[in-house]
């Protein structure tokens, strides 16, 4: 349920981007979920629509992506996806739903074995875009 | 691009009264230590006290007070851990956050966007509820740690650990010399596992027209009450360390 958290911050940066403008001038906002994060969208959705409700701006429309993990080892360059990241306990999961950089406790480069790696993508929760009417006061 | 996570710290801590970051610079003058002394004194006091623990790769604090590495719950956003074995404590109490909870005994190799990712995202989703206090346990260096807390945690103060060696006295001096750059308040510079005399440290203090809080003087009953919050509490440190907390105003 910490998606809760995570909804909320995208709510208020989204106030914090339309800054002095009228709210309905947002059309929309895309949000990028980071697959190694595994949130659950059904929790962020609706979370998201819960808070929306008191919110100006909550006649926009909010889209949400997957953005895939992608890994790429510092040590021998091999990149790998989460589905290659076999044999995570429930345990791992959970850390790294809580706190993906925790992923470098438990995920090895599937090649060499190596710690040292980088999440080049699909880490956690990003807004992607918003979209602004370009028309009249808003423009 | 926008990463939604720094629009909620600030909302995050607003139920919190006083915000202090343990800082040094220089490794193995006893931070921890002082942090979670300074949480068991505070809590002994009646008070409410969370202590976050930002030695993502050396994280320890969790240990000192004998907190298992376990998930914590959730509640719209990520429940810091209770610290149950607080005799001491007339109705306050000490919850814990630390990635070292979640990682366990494991190697947590990070480098440095990686830990700045995740200090925010501890900030932005953990809940801590209303306290009167939060204690930051910082590692050593002047790092993504110092910078990122200057940066994002509103109405931060400074407690500045050093021991009077020569090893450490220059070291710190830099951190003193960088917070007074980011406008960082000292709560107060700390004198720790002191051997008769801190005065280098006062000296330090001085230097910076820096309030010196004090000394913990260095006690062999330290390391066997490590893992028991109670008798940690109970030691001459933890008294010390309530007189240091006085000095500082807190």
């Amino acid at each position: 349920m910490h998606e809760w958290a995570l909804a909320e911050s995208v709510i208020e940066a989204t106030a914090a981007a339309l800054g002095s403008r009228h709210p309905s001038c947002l059309l929309g906002v895309t949000v990028l979920l980071g697959e190694l994060q595994a949130i659950d969208r059904e929790i962020f959705t609706f979370a998201l629509e819960t808070l929306l409700q008191e919110r100006p701006f909550r006649a926009a429309s909010y889209t949400l992506q997957t953005d895939p993990a992608r890994f790429r080892c510092t040590n021998c360059g091999r990149e790998w996806t989460l589905a290659e990241c076999t044999g995570l306990e429930e345990d791992a999961r959970e850390a790294i739903h809580f706190l993906p950089e925790t992923a470098h406790a438990f995920v090895r480069c599937p090649s060499c074995g190596s710690p040292d790696y980088r999440v080049q993508a699909g880490r956690g929760v990003r807004i992607e875009s918003l979209t602004l009417d370009g028309a009249g006061s808003c423009a | 691009m926008i990463d939604p996570r720094s629009s909620v710290v600030a909302s995050r801590l607003a139920g919190i009264g006083r915000i202090a970051a343990f800082c040094s610079a220089k490794g193995g003058v006893g931070k921890t230590l002082c942090t979670t002394l300074a949480g068991l004194v505070l809590a002994a006091r009646g008070k409410n006290v969370g202590i976050l623990d930002l030695d993502l790769q050396g994280s320890t604090a969790h240990l000192f007070l004998g907190v298992t590495p376990r998930m914590p719950r959730e509640d719209k956003g990520i429940l810091p851990l209770p610290v149950t074995d607080l005799e001491s404590a007339r109705g306050g109490g000490l919850v814990l956050m630390s990635a070292g909870v979640l990682a366990g005994n494991r190697a947590l190799a990070l480098r440095g966007h990686e830990v700045s990712d995740a200090i925010l995202e501890l900030l932005a989703v953990t809940i801590w509820g209303p306290l009167d206090a939060l204690l930051l346990d910082l590692p050593p260096g002047i790092g993504e740690e110092v910078m990122d807390l200057a940066r994002l945690v509103p109405r931060l103060e400074a407690f500045v650990v050093s021991t009077p060696s020569a090893a450490s006295i220059p070291v710190v001096e830099r951190l003193l010399g960088f917070l007074a750059e980011v406008h960082v308040p000292v709560a107060g510079v700390i004198a720790n596992m002191t051997r008769g005399d801190g005065s280098p440290v006062r000296a330090l203090a001085s230097r910076f027209h820096a309030r010196y809080a004090g000394e913990v003087a260095w006690e062999p009953r330290v390391e066997p009450a490590l893992g028991s919050a109670a008798r940690l509490g109970q030691t001459a440190a933890a008294a010390a360390m309530d007189a240091v907390l006085k000095e500082a105003g807190w």
